[in-house]
């Protein structure tokens, strides 16, 4: 039963660090709430010990508390995939500026001997 | 016809005064642009000295986006041909009006090694990786390519504006080309000499050559198997 205990506390104190993170505009609301969303659902299930059971013999998996590491674990490899999608698209968005800023520059500098 | 002559330079201090020289004794009528990505050497202040225009970058950020930018500014100033050429002195500069005429009737010219014999040789690895990239390009998009690695190329209008829309990060010279033919470009090839590089060293170790082998290949697949969402809205 440790592992429940250890699961709500760990839930409970995750949503808590979230939530004071986007207090502290360290975090955006757009971010937030998939994170906020992970930890109630984290702590609902880690209350429902009989749901998690439940589960887990549905699966076919014998250690109950497993459940709990696999849903875990997809969430992470999801969330993980999202942010390299947004650095992949910030990327392509820093490159464009810096060719459009450097194209500035020359023009720019071209103006400058004009004058 | 407005032509540009685009030379993406990192840390070429050695060899871009003789290479905008040679430019500038085959091809007087063309403007030259070096495009300086963040080198820490005088290659800015050469390049200039030599009576080029150089767009310098204020961090490194690589072949494809440095040659991307070459090609956006051909776009904005309105030039009908750009040339990619090596600032290291590879390619030529008597071959260019040979580029630069056939560029007339196709969207894109590639300089090539091997359509003809050349006095070009390379090493066997290296001899290896091109003839397998050629295979794959020509497998992909239905046409012969010999020489699919080759920078020294002459773009038309149609491909300046693709390739300012959209040009590969890193190691672009292979998926450029299915790109293209992804868009209908007409292509070809022209035999063209070589030289071997005059100063600097390849930016190519044998662990490098490994993730280029497979970054590329998975580029072309990918390129070939894209959903087309632009040629809808572009006509």
């Amino acid at each position: 039963m440790m592992i429940y205990v250890l699961s709500v506390v760990l839930a409970f104190l995750f949503l808590l660090l979230v939530l004071e993170l986007v207090r502290r505009q360290k975090l955006k609301e757009q971010y937030s709430l998939l994170w906020i969303l992970f930890s109630a659902v984290l702590f609902i299930v880690s209350f429902n010990v009989s749901f998690i059971e439940w589960i887990a013999a549905r699966l076919g998996v014998k250690y109950a508390p497993a459940i709990l590491f696999l849903f875990g674990l997809l969430f992470c490899f999801a969330f993980i995939l999202h942010l390299t999608i947004v650095v992949t698209r910030l990327t392509a968005q820093v490159l464009r500026l810096t060719q459009e800023l450097t194209i500035l520059k020359e023009r720019e500098a071209l103006h400058g001997q004009n004058d | 016809m407005k032509t540009l002559i685009i030379i993406p330079a990192y840390n070429e201090e050695g060899s871009i005064a003789g290479v905008i020289r040679d430019i500038r004794r085959h091809t007087p009528e063309a403007d030259i642009i070096v495009v300086n990505d963040g080198s820490t050497d005088r290659t800015e202040q050469i390049a200039e000295a030599d009576g080029a225009k150089v767009l310098t970058l204020p961090y490194n950020v690589g072949i494809g986006g440095g040659m991307q930018t070459g090609y956006l500014y051909a776009q904005r100033m309105g030039y009908d041909i750009a040339v990619q050429m090596d600032a290291d002195g590879q390619h030529p500069a008597e071959e260019l009006p040979k580029l630069i005429a056939k560029a007339k009737d196709y969207d894109l010219v590639i300089g090539s090694r091997y359509v003809e014999t050349t006095s070009y040789r390379s090493s066997r690895l290296r001899r290896i990786g091109m003839v397998f990239f050629s295979g794959l390009v020509s497998l992909v998009t239905g046409q012969r390519f010999t020489d699919t690695t080759s920078g020294f190329r002459a773009a038309g209008r149609k491909v300046i504006e693709l390739y300012a829309d959209y040009y590969p990060m890193d190691y672009p010279e292979v998926e450029s080309i299915v790109y293209l033919k992804r868009k209908g470009c007409r292509i070809t090839e022209v035999a063209t000499e070589m030289h071997d590089r005059q100063a600097g060293k390849s930016s190519i170790t044998p662990w490098k050559s490994v993730y280029y082998m497979i970054k590329v290949t998975l580029a072309v697949l990918m390129s070939a198997i894209r959903y087309d969402r632009t040629a809808v809205s572009k006509p």
